[in-house]
C-alpha cells in the first residue's frame, strides 16, 4: 500500500514543484555604481554574475544613442534576457512596450556589447534590465 | 483499493487545478516553437526603427522636418503564413512616434473618398466646416521591402533563417536613402526520449 502512496504522492510533489512560480525581490542596489545606474534585476543571482563595462552615450541628431558592454563574471555560461528601457527627465519610462526581451547565451568569461537607440528625442538616460 | 481511487481522484483533481489563464509580459521572450512569433516581429522592428534613425544622412533629412512617407507591402518569400502587415504598423508606429517622420496610409484611400464625397455631397454637412478634396499632402519616400526564409532539417533538429529586408526609396528620384535588415534563427531540437 506504501507502495501506491509514494507512486501517487511523488507526480503531485512534482507537479506542485513546477506550477509554482519562483517570487523574486527586488535586489538593492550596490555601492558599484556604474552597474547600479545601468544595470538592473529582480534575479540577485543573475545580477550577480553580469558586470557592466563602458556606458555610452551619443547622440544622432537629437535622439540618444546607447551602447554598453555586457560581461559575464561567471567561468560557466549564462542564458538569460536583456531588455533596453529609456526615461525621460521626470523619470518616466518611455514606450515600456517598445522593445522585446532579447534572449542571449553568454559563454563564460565573455563580453557583449549592447547597443540600443532612444524611441524619441525626450529620452535622457537608459538602463538595461537583465532576466533569467 | 478504495483508498487507490480515493488518491486517484485527489490526484487528477490537482493537476486540473494547475491549469490557469495568465496575462503575460507582452514583450517576453516567446519560443514555442521555431515558427515566426511575436518576439522575432518586435526584434525585427526595433532593429529597423534604431538603424533607420541613427543613419546619418537619414539624421539630415529629418533634423529640420518630418518627411512624408507610406508603407508599401512587404513581399513575404518565406513558406509560412506571416502577417508582415504587423511588422510594418508597428515600425510605421514607431516612426510617427519618434517624431522623425509622418505617414499616409495607402490603405484607407477609398474609405476618406467616400467620406469626404458625403462631406462634399449629402447636404448633411455646413459647407464652412467640410473637408475639401484635392488638399492631401503627397508621399516623399515609401518603405519596402521583403523576408526570407531557409529551413533545414534533419530527423532531430530544425533550423530556422529569417531575413528581413526594409528599403526606404525616395519616390521622385528613385533613390534608395536607406537599406536595414535584420538576420534571425531559430533552432530547435528533440530531446532524446523523442519529445
Amino acid at each position: 500500500m506504501k507502495k501506491w502512496l509514494v507512486l501517487l504522492l511523488l507526480p503531485l510533489v512534482l507537479v506542485f514543484t513546477g506550477c509554482s512560480s519562483s517570487n523574486m525581490s527586488a535586489i538593492e542596489e550596490q555601492d558599484d555604481g556604474t552597474r547600479a545606474t545601468y544595470l538592473k534585476s529582480n534575479n540577485s543571482l543573475l545580477y550577480s554574475r553580469l558586470g557592466i563595462r563602458d556606458p555610452k552615450m551619443t547622440m544622432a541628431g537629437d535622439l540618444m544613442r546607447a551602447q554598453a558592454t555586457l560581461e559575464n563574471r561567471w567561468k560557466f555560461k549564462l542564458d538569460f534576457q536583456y531588455k533596453v528601457k529609456w526615461f525621460n527627465a521626470d523619470g518616466f519610462e518611455i514606450a515600456p512596450e517598445g522593445r522585446p526581451w532579447t534572449t542571449v547565451v553568454m559563454p563564460g568569461r565573455t563580453q557583449l556589447n549592447v547597443q540600443a537607440s532612444a524611441p524619441n528625442p525626450t529620452a535622457t538616460r537608459f538602463e538595461i534590465w537583465v532576466q533569467e | 483499493m478504495k483508498k487507490v481511487w480515493i488518491f486517484a481522484l485527489l490526484a487528477v483533481a490537482m493537476l486540473s487545478g494547475c491549469q490557469s489563464v495568465q496575462y503575460g509580459d507582452a514583450t517576453a521572450s516567446e519560443t514555442v516553437n521555431t515558427d515566426f512569433g511575436s518576439t522575432d516581429l518586435q526584434m525585427i522592428a526595433a532593429k529597423m526603427v534604431d538603424d533607420l534613425l541613427v543613419f546619418p544622412p537619414i539624421v539630415q533629412i529629418t533634423a529640420q522636418r518630418r518627411p512624408i512617407a507610406f508603407v508599401d507591402r512587404i513581399k513575404n518569400k518565406t513558406t509560412e503564413h506571416i502577417d508582415l502587415e504587423s511588422v510594418t504598423d508597428t515600425i510605421e508606429s514607431k516612426l510617427i512616434n519618434s517624431g522623425k517622420f509622418r505617414f499616409v496610409d495607402m490603405s484607407v484611400v477609398e474609405r476618406v473618398r467616400q467620406q469626404l464625397e458625403y462631406q462634399r455631397d449629402s447636404g448633411m454637412v455646413d459647407d464652412q466646416q467640410a473637408m475639401v478634396m484635392g488638399r492631401q499632402v503627397g508621399a516623399e519616400y515609401m518603405l519596402y521591402g521583403n523576408m526570407s526564409s531557409i529551413v533545414k532539417r534533419d530527423s532531430s533538429t530544425k533550423d530556422v533563417y529569417y531575413k528581413f529586408t526594409l528599403k526606404l526609396m525616395h519616390l521622385e528620384t528613385g533613390i534608395i536613402e536607406w537599406s536595414g535588415e535584420k538576420e534571425i534563427r531559430k533552432s530547435k531540437s528533440r530531446g532524446w526520449i523523442g519529445l
